[in-house]
């Protein structure tokens, strides 16, 4: 006897108008972002609607057995639900953000989730860099705000690499690899313009004009990096993004006591995990060969990367050999 | 004579580059170490040792002159005492360089 197998849930960009806010105000919606799952309620439609535009390739799941975090996005209460109306981020009973404007609650929720992440997922290493995959292996993009990290992330992802994270290098320390943090990448201010010129098919959610980091807009994942979100990824390589307006682009190669700090010391959780982090950062760094990247000319920092990939692979290849 | 210094148990070091790098149980923290720290904690992995001995084993090890070490180590201990990764000693016999 066979049996069919049960239909797969629909996308969220495929529900019709309301449902996903009737999911999100009844027991929620169960993210699920490869490394972790975040189950988010909320009474605001706009929330709804906005989280529909950038986490419209994942399946809809109105329920589930376990959840990472668990996260409300409430319209405040009183007469902030009249005179400019605001909506508060809700964890554990607490609100650890100040509200933000009833029709910003995306900008919200993503800060307040990867937060949240940041603060949770102490069985990884969380690197704070961009991630993508090409041949199996992770590409690590570490930097400070302002480097063009994102932008960059945000470029590769559109072009052949599968995007793991804009935000976690999420290292699994007992397998050895990467796993994805699937969620939109946040653009801001001129990296918007850059990335909407650089990839129109790209899909993004509203433009904020007016958040604490500047005008921001969220750039959703692919629906081939959603599909395969739970593929793991083995350590590749590293490259420290600089964004230099108008410079040519300069690739070099980066010594391990630059590379070692850029990854330990800039991770969100590298002090909790204690030993472990240790071992896992220096592991990373004997590992992954890396480079530092001056760029201003995104196409050209793509086939800076590119020319380089395979001998990446190779060595790779030949260490499991 | 200095009092002795000792390695903390569990501290890690690793070579990075030009540089080392060192995890320490006892604050938690990694530290970047140029050679001569990494030398002196290589030292203390066979036991306390005082300035003196360090110096001792350090310029048999490397040919270099006493005088030009004893001013390195010595200005190295804080450095190491912060960074959790060596603490005040009992006082032992000599140590010695394995291998």
């Amino acid at each position: 006897m066979t049996t069919s197998p049960a239909p797969a849930a629909p996308n969220l960009r495929a529900l019709q108008p309301g449902e996903l806010a009737r999911a999100l105000a009844g027991k929620g919606l169960w993210i699920d972002l490869g490394a972790a799952t975040v189950r988010v309620r909320s009474d605001s439609a706009v929330f709804a609607a906005q989280l529909g535009t950038v986490y419209g390739e994942l399946p809809l799941a109105d329920q589930g057995v376990w959840a990472d975090t668990h996260i409300d996005i409430r319209r405040a209460t009183g007469l902030r639900r009249w005179v400019r109306p605001q909506v508060v981020l809700w964890c554990d009973g607490q609100q650890p953000f100040e509200p933000f404007p009833a029709d910003s609650p995306l900008p919200l929720f993503e800060w307040g989730c990867n937060w949240q992440i940041a603060h949770r997922l102490n069985d990884l290493l969380l690197l704070h860099a961009g991630a993508v995959e090409r041949d199996g292996l992770a590409l690590l993009l570490p930097a400070m705000p302002g480097s063009g990290k994102s932008t960059l992330t945000a470029a590769l992802s559109q072009r052949g690499w599968r995007l793991l994270s804009d935000e976690f290098g999420a290292f699994d320390p007992q397998a050895g690899v990467f796993r994805a943090m699937l969620k939109p990448i946040a653009l801001k201010n001129q990296s918007i313009e850059v990335i909407r010129a650089f990839a129109p098919q790209a899909r993004f959610g509203p433009e904020f004009p007016k958040t604490r980091k500047g005008r921001v807009a969220h750039l959703a994942a692919t629906a081939d990096a959603v599909r395969r979100r739970h593929e793991p990824a083995r350590p590749g390589a590293i490259v420290l993004p600089k964004w230099e307006a108008g410079s040519a682009t300069r690739w070099e190669p980066l010594a391990e006591h630059v590379a070692f700090p850029a990854l330990a010391f800039n991770a969100f959780n590298y002090t909790v995990l204690g030993e472990a982090g240790f071992r896992a950062a220096v592991h990373l760094m004997r590992v992954c060969p890396a480079w530092q990247l001056v760029y201003s000319d995104l196409d050209d920092a793509l086939a800076t990367i590119a020319a380089t990939w395979p001998a990446v692979v190779q060595r790779h290849a030949e260490a499991l050999r | 004579m200095t009092a002795p210094y000792a390695r903390v148990d569990g501290a890690l070091v690793e070579p990075a580059g030009h540089l080392w790098v060192a995890y320490s149980p006892a604050t938690g923290e990694t530290a970047l170490l140029n050679d001569e720290s990494a030398a002196i904690l290589e030292i203390l992995e066979a036991g306390p040792a005082s300035t003196a001995q360090v110096c001792a084993l350090l310029s048999a090890d490397s040919g270099m002159a006493l005088a030009e070490l004893t001013p390195v180590v010595e200005a190295s201990w804080s450095k190491l005492l912060d960074a959790g990764l060596v603490r005040a000693g009992r006082r032992a016999e000599p140590a010695k360089i394995a291998g």
